[in-house]
């Protein structure tokens, strides 16, 4: 008797615990998650950071002009930066197999990714980058204030400029922030981040 | 800036420090032709969405300012007095206390400010509130078709079930001390403004620091005619009006019509 009522509450026990697993996975996972942190994002480009940063030696506020300078929207975002930009380098840097004469990249992958700039040029058509950090509505952060404190674009957004393939690296919650603010002594009002 | 005595890096602000600012307004009611130039500045800056005539008949008008009317003497001796009304920024506000969540703070330099991801609107703050310049949010906010893009990126779009109120322009407040750090050198009293105070025709509405004994909303409230709206509660507002000069009135009647008229305004400060 004893071995069966144990078998029928281990058995009754299965439904509850499943039940359990699809509540965390569906609802509690996400929210732990929610909104700061994603897997990274397919884009469109396969554009690689390394080679512009460690092989070309580009600052990272070559491209993202914004950052620091604070720009027509002050600083809000780094700015992804529009096609005109890339043709800056990119009208005389690999153009072999599109347009103008010029040296013609190694890799034939390499090749074709930056065809693809050079059509969106050519066809006057933005490229649509997939965003990797975003934050909340109700925050407003801004670059300019951070860079001037003398922190690193690496200090939140991890060693961009030796990776392929950009992904989120911190929580970017708002523990996060505060965490950071009360370790430098930065203003923890609310005002200051929430709009 | 404080940063340059704490020997900190460029443009970091150092918290914990007494601020720098309180931030002030002086309405001249004189001035005020009711025209709502400050309402739909107001309207355009801080996204508030439409007032349809629906809401008017609900009195659930979203307006962060509002003119109030008030007309005095019988026809033909009619007069139409003007009134805008926004939050006093209240040095003793009546709203904080009761906020169950912290929702609604005092930040260090006066204002009064509504934190709305944290807001779970219980409506106590605006019950609480003797100016009733606190809103809540029945409906979620609705724009047409066309001004979806007019939108302003500063400014949160709020959610239905939360409370919102003026921010006295916070978003320009930051993005003002912004330019000073990167410019290297402290604002000048009028480079900073609000929405309203910007758009008014009659420059009826001043914006300025109340730390600055020069700056013009300082010069401007000691004069006779200063005084706070329902001074009698003790909210100790951050804003000041400046009561109406009326030709018609004897000399007489114009000290003793308001109270306060002439009594010095108590010391503001910090």
């Amino acid at each position: 008797m004893g071995l069966n009522l144990r078998r029928v509450l281990i058995v009754a026990s299965i439904p509850g615990s499943l039940f359990a697993i699809a509540i965390f996975i569906t609802l509690v996972a996400p929210r732990l998650l929610a909104n700061t942190w994603h897997p990274a994002p397919k884009e469109p480009i396969a554009f690689d950071h390394s080679v512009h940063v460690q092989q070309v030696g580009l600052d990272c506020t070559f491209c993202h002009r914004n950052t620091a300078t604070g720009g027509a929207i002050g600083g809000m975002t780094a700015g992804i930066p529009d096609v005109q930009q890339c043709m800056f380098c990119h009208s005389a840097v690999a153009t072999s197999s599109v347009g103008a004469p010029g040296f013609k990249m190694d890799s034939a992958q390499a090749q074709a990714e930056i065809d693809k700039v050079r059509h969106a040029w050519q066809q006057q058509r933005a490229i649509d980058w997939e965003r990797v950090h975003r934050l909340p509505d109700h925050v407003r952060f801004t670059h300019e204030p951070h860079i001037q404190a003398g922190f690193d674009c690496a200090t939140c957004h991890g060693d961009v400029g030796s990776v392929g393939q950009v992904v989120q690296v911190r929580s970017l919650n708002m523990g996060d922030c505060v965490g950071c603010h009360r370790a430098n002594a930065a203003l923890t009002e609310c005002a200051t981040c929430h709009k | 800036m404080a940063n340059e005595q704490q020997g900190a890096a460029p443009g970091r602000v150092i918290a914990g420090g007494e601020s720098l600012h309180r931030w002030g307004m002086v309405i001249d009611i004189d001035l005020c032709t009711g025209c709502q130039a400050c309402v739909i500045a107001c309207q355009a800056e801080n996204n508030i969405p439409i007032n349809v005539e629906d809401y008017f008949v609900k009195h659930r008008v979203n307006q962060w300012i509002r003119i109030e009317r008030y007309w005095e003497g019988e026809f033909p001796n009619v007069k139409a007095r003007f009134i805008p009304v926004l939050c006093q920024h209240c040095g003793n506000a009546p709203c904080e206390p009761v906020c169950p969540v912290y929702a609604t703070q005092h930040s260090t330099e006066g204002l009064n400010v509504q934190t709305y991801n944290r807001c779970v609107g219980t409506r106590y703050c605006g019950n609480n509130c003797p100016y009733t310049v606190r809103v809540f949010n029945w409906d979620a906010p609705q724009w047409p078709e066309s001004l979806h893009a007019q939108l302003n990126p500063d400014v949160t779009v709020r959610t239905q079930g939360l409370i919102e109120k003026c921010s006295m322009c916070v978003h320009r407040i930051n993005r003002a001390k912004r330019e000073e750090s990167r410019n290297g050198r402290p604002m000048a009293d009028g480079d900073l403004q609000p929405a309203c105070a910007q758009s008014c025709p009659t420059s009826a509405i001043i914006f300025g620091d109340w730390k600055d004994q020069n700056s013009r909303i300082s010069r401007l409230a000691k004069g006779t005619r200063a005084y706070h709206m329902l001074e009698e509660l003790g909210t100790e507002p951050t804003i000041v009006y400046l009561k109406k000069v009326d030709p018609n009135l004897s000399q007489h009647e114009a000290t003793v019509s308001h109270k306060t008229a002439y009594r010095p305004l108590p010391v503001i400060n910090g």
